[in-house]
């Protein structure tokens, strides 16, 4: 299958995404979750979220009782917390190991959570056990790194496209 | 402001009254687009009752602007409508109808908990649950199997 049509094949869309997570968040916090609730979390009208939630309830991720109280089912926290894990990976990956401002890297993760597969998320894991490992390798790698990315800026001929022009002329600067 | 009658300030209510406000406008927008989604023979059975129900929920949202107004504010709309291209029968376009509706009537009871004291205010609130209540009890007679 071509990557871009994948995009429509996510198990969840990153609106619905936010719902999950504010479910979770408001019986964290409250111990229950009302439409309003997640209406006034998210900014967007109670209408939207109970449109939004219907197909989420009709999939068995999200359940509701008599009074109306919402609450995620075990497949609904599944996702939430595989969600949740994937952006705090991803955002360590673009601020602790890339240097991107931690703002920034927020806004990023928040856009490639719910996108990132499982298998990447495991392989990310993986790479965080190694840095966190404080073997000698692992400070050597990231001392490496970040000496090099100081002085890249220097030498355009080592660009990673390797081809007529820096990837980086392309990627305008914010 | 202070409000000296309402638990709340001038500035709380034309907040809240903004957010009834852009309960109102989404719904009218969807409202549009369910009219525009049903297909075949059912569209001659609930074109008319979405497009009415078009109508009065634009003219609720009006009321609310007028509300906000009179508190000497100006009305903030703040809405994100994603309706999907997809064919619905009439008894489904009922159903999301009934959904949004019920979440307009149960702001309005909300909002009427919050401006009690304030008795121009809750007449007006009252009006409103008074209209969505007949909305609601509508959309459920029309879904009754």
């Amino acid at each position: 299958m071509e990557t871009w049509k994948e995009f429509d094949q996510n198990i969840i869309t990153h609106s619905a995404a936010h719902h999950l997570m504010a479910i979770d968040d408001l019986v964290g916090k409250l111990g229950y979750a009302r439409v309003s609730d997640i209406a006034r979390q998210l900014d967007i009208t109670r209408g939207s979220v109970s449109i939004s939630l219907k197909p989420m309830k009709e999939a068995g991720l999200v359940l509701q009782d008599e009074n109306r109280h919402l609450r995620l089912s075990d497949k609904g926290q599944r996702l939430v917390n595989a969600v949740k894990n994937k952006r705090l990976l991803i955002q360590r990956l673009l601020s602790e190991l890339l240097g991107v401002s931690e703002q920034q890297a927020e806004i990023d993760a928040c856009k490639m959570e719910h996108l990132t597969s499982n298998a990447t998320a495991r392989r990310l894991v993986a790479f965080f056990r190694f840095i966190d490992s404080h073997e000698q390798p692992a400070g050597e790698f990231l001392a490496t790194w970040q000496a090099h990315d100081r002085g890249s800026d220097e030498k355009p001929e080592s660009c990673p496209t390797g081809e007529n022009k820096c990837a980086a002329d392309n990627v305008p600067e914010a | 402001m202070e409000n000296s009658v309402s638990k709340l300030s001038t500035e709380e209510i034309a907040q809240e009254l903004n957010r009834a406000f852009a309960e109102e406008v989404e719904a009218a927008t969807r409202y549009l687009h369910l009219r525009s989604a049903v297909r075949g023979l059912d569209r001659v059975i609930v074109d008319r009752v979405l497009k009415d129900a078009f109508h009065e929920t634009i003219e609720h949202a009006e009321n609310i602007a007028q509300k906000i107004r009179s508190l000497g504010h100006v009305p903030k709309l703040d809405i994100r409508v994603n309706c999907p291209n997809e064919p619905l029968s009439g008894r489904e376009a009922l159903r999301q109808a009934l959904i949004f509706e019920e979440e307009a009537l149960e702001c309005y009871q909300d909002l009427l908990k919050k401006v009690e004291g304030d008795v121009p205010l809750e007449e007006f609130v009252r009006s409103q649950i008074a209209l969505e209540y007949e909305h609601v009890a509508q959309l459920k007679e029309l879904l009754v199997e």
